[in-house]
């Protein structure tokens, strides 16, 4: 059995990647399953998916926890989150970064295949939708899968869905990919560790069960607390203003939903920190005197 | 009345939230904390605001915040006045709830809640669908809208329902003060929920809020969205103080409401009778909320198709 973990972000199809994958597994004559791990639905969020292959018929409903393959479709995850767990000694990690793969650092070094997928899903598609292009990389990198059925199922699904123009251009943009992705070996640079959790004992909760503004181990908990949370890695674009053009009439800071413009009174100026940026744009949008450009954020 | 460089700079809800890219209510919801400031207490039922807001043992908000079930916005409200009062403490005591938490489930606790006029504000954001479980529809769903409860098949595309009129539901139980809002019209926004905050008894703030994974559109477009949907009429801003309604913005020529669809994919199926049908019923709307004595008749519908004048060439392919 084949086993494949996808990591996405809400938004870049890694669901639908993992159904398309599992389609083109069965089309081949092969048994296969797809799904997801189910959370809040929020676009830009860390979300899995799973596809198992298999000639026999697959009786295993588990998430995979020991993958023979993962998939990365945002190389901003691997900041926050151990991609490759569980991952078998000879498995494979295809990742989707503009860095070659013996200059990625994943903790350990196993077989890694990149290609820039959000430059081709950007020239192609023209969204930063990864799920196609990614999957060209793997039918390169694992062979598992010939890259034609995978051209022929994801026409049949994305044409299905979105039309046929768009089905047929999924497929090329499947069939860049698999052209472009380079295969090494990962760096074993960097040390993994478990991210520390805050674990309260009953006593350690005052009368209420409210929760105060406190500092543990962990962080910062209570209110405000998410001030930690840096989010900036959902960002595929980010804002830049020229403070030649601005005028100062504040509508970027009203508008703006996540506290990335920052606004200094004494100053009387505008700050923007990218940490909490993700990229929407609304900024850009709404500026009367177009003083904001969006740039790629990691270009 | 406070203007857009009056308000603080720091917010009482930080950044580090997870709502997704370009979210209407996170918009909505640290705007309206801006001027409400520091001295109110918070209630948000289960919704996107609660799970982006607070991820236990995280939290965005910097004021007391309190959430339990669904339904029950209206009752907790009123619970937690009485015991601020109780205490003699002043504390304006605001409720976050989403359509589906007002149109449809907290219907019944927040009719109880108004009809006694307790002293609160009650904030619907209203982004038409049950958007944190999926996409679901609710009673505030446009007709044609699609949701994953209301599928484009063969036969039926999309809500069949017209959006449910909450505000005339509201207002029938008298309450001092009931306000649409919507974030791209500042000015008006920050006069409403300043309002709101100095006056007694219960206060009603419905706030368009635009859903990008929802409404399946381009997350920059959240506020032109909401511009849009003023000027075609899909939402009229008002205000009703003591049972005197007033329209607090006014726009000029009504534009087609084709404009506000197009610009989100939860339409793109629609068909032209579809849309005829949705705009025949804004142009209802429209005409209720800007119809006053001596208006000029603003409300235009596009003129039925005519066919064209038979030409040369029409007869040579089609005989006469």
């Amino acid at each position: 059995m084949f086993e494949v973990r996808f990591h996405g972000r809400g938004g870049q199809g890694a669901v639908m990647a993992a159904q398309t994958l599992a389609e083109a597994a069965v089309n081949e004559g092969n048994y296969a399953v797809a799904f997801p791990f189910f959370g809040a639905e929020r676009r830009g969020a860390p979300v899995l998916a799973f596809t198992r292959i298999d000639e026999k018929k697959i009786y295993s409903k588990t998430q995979v926890y020991a993958p023979d393959c993962v998939v990365v479709l945002d190389d901003s995850l691997l900041d926050t989150i151990d991609v490759v767990s569980g991952l078998k000694p000879n498995g494979t990690v295809i990742i989707n970064s503009k860095e070659k793969p013996d200059d990625i650092d994943l903790g350990v070094s196993v077989r890694t295949a990149s290609v820039n997928a959000t430059s081709i899903a950007l020239e192609i598609l023209k969204a930063p939708i990864t799920n196609t292009a990614i999957l060209g990389a793997f039918a390169k990198a694992t062979g598992i899968i010939r890259i034609e059925s995978l051209e022929a199922s994801i026409k049949q699904k994305f044409g299905e869905k979105l039309g046929e123009k768009v089905g047929e251009r999924n497929a090329f943009a499947a069939r860049t990919a698999y052209e472009k992705t380079i295969i090494g070996t990962s760096r074993s640079v960097k040390k993994l560790e478990a991210k520390k959790q805050w674990l309260p004992k009953y006593q350690d909760y005052p009368i209420g069960a409210a929760l105060i503004e406190g500092k543990t181990e962990a962080g910062l908990i209570g209110p405000g607390s998410f001030i930690e949370n840096k989010v900036s890695g959902w960002a595929t674009y980010r804002p830049l203003r020229d403070k030649e053009k601005c005028t100062m009439c504040l509508l970027c800071w009203f508008y703006c939903p996540e506290g990335t413009i920052i606004r200094i009174s004494d100053r009387g100026d505008l700050m923007t920190n990218y940490d909490y940026c993700k990229g929407c744009g609304v900024c850009a949008n709404e500026c009367p005197v177009d003083a904001i450009k969006m740039v790629r954020a990691r270009a | 009345m406070i203007t857009i460089k009056e308000l603080s700079d720091d917010n009482l809800f930080t950044a580090g939230h997870t709502a997704c890219p370009g979210c209407g209510v996170a918009m909505s919801i640290r705007n309206a904390i801006r001027v409400l400031g520091k001295d109110t207490a918070v209630y948000v039922p289960a919704s996107c605001a609660v799970v982006f807001g607070t991820t236990f043992p995280y939290g965005a908000w910097k004021v007391p915040f309190f959430h339990t079930a669904f339904e029950n916005t209206g009752a907790c409200l009123t619970g937690m006045q009485a015991a601020f009062e109780k205490k003699g403490k002043k504390v304006t005591v605001v409720g976050f709830a989403g359509d589906g938490g007002t149109y449809d489930i907290g219907l019944q606790s927040m009719s109880g809640a108004a009809e006694r006029n307790e002293d609160i504000i009650y904030i619907c954001l209203d982004n038409e669908a049950y958007m944190n479980t999926g996409i679901q529809r609710s009673g505030g769903t446009p007709f044609g809208a699609w949701t994953t409860t209301t599928p484009v098949g063969s036969n039926i595309q999309g809500n069949q329902r017209f959006k449910k009129n909450l505000g005339d539901i509201v207002v029938a139980h008298e309450i001092p003060y009931y306000a649409t809002l919507s974030i791209g019209h500042p000015l008006d926004f920050i006069r409403k929920v300043e309002k709101a905050k100095n006056m007694k008894g219960f206060r009603f703030l419905h706030m368009f809020t635009p859903c990008i994974p929802g409404w399946k559109m381009d997350p920059a477009k959240t506020v032109e969205v909401t511009k849009r949907a003023v000027e075609s009429g899909m939402w009229t801003l008002y205000e009703v103080e003591n049972g005197e309604k007033k329209v607090t913005y006014k726009p000029g020529k009504m534009k087609s409401v084709k404009d506000y669809l197009n610009m989100q994919g939860r339409f793109r199926h629609m068909s032209d009778e579809d849309i005829n049908k949705l705009q025949m019923w804004v142009c209802r709307k429209w005409n209720l909320h800007y119809h006053e004595k001596g208006a000029p008749d603003i409300c235009e519908v596009a003129p039925p198709v005519e066919h064209h004048a038979i030409t040369e060439e029409h007869r040579e392919m089609h005989g006469p």
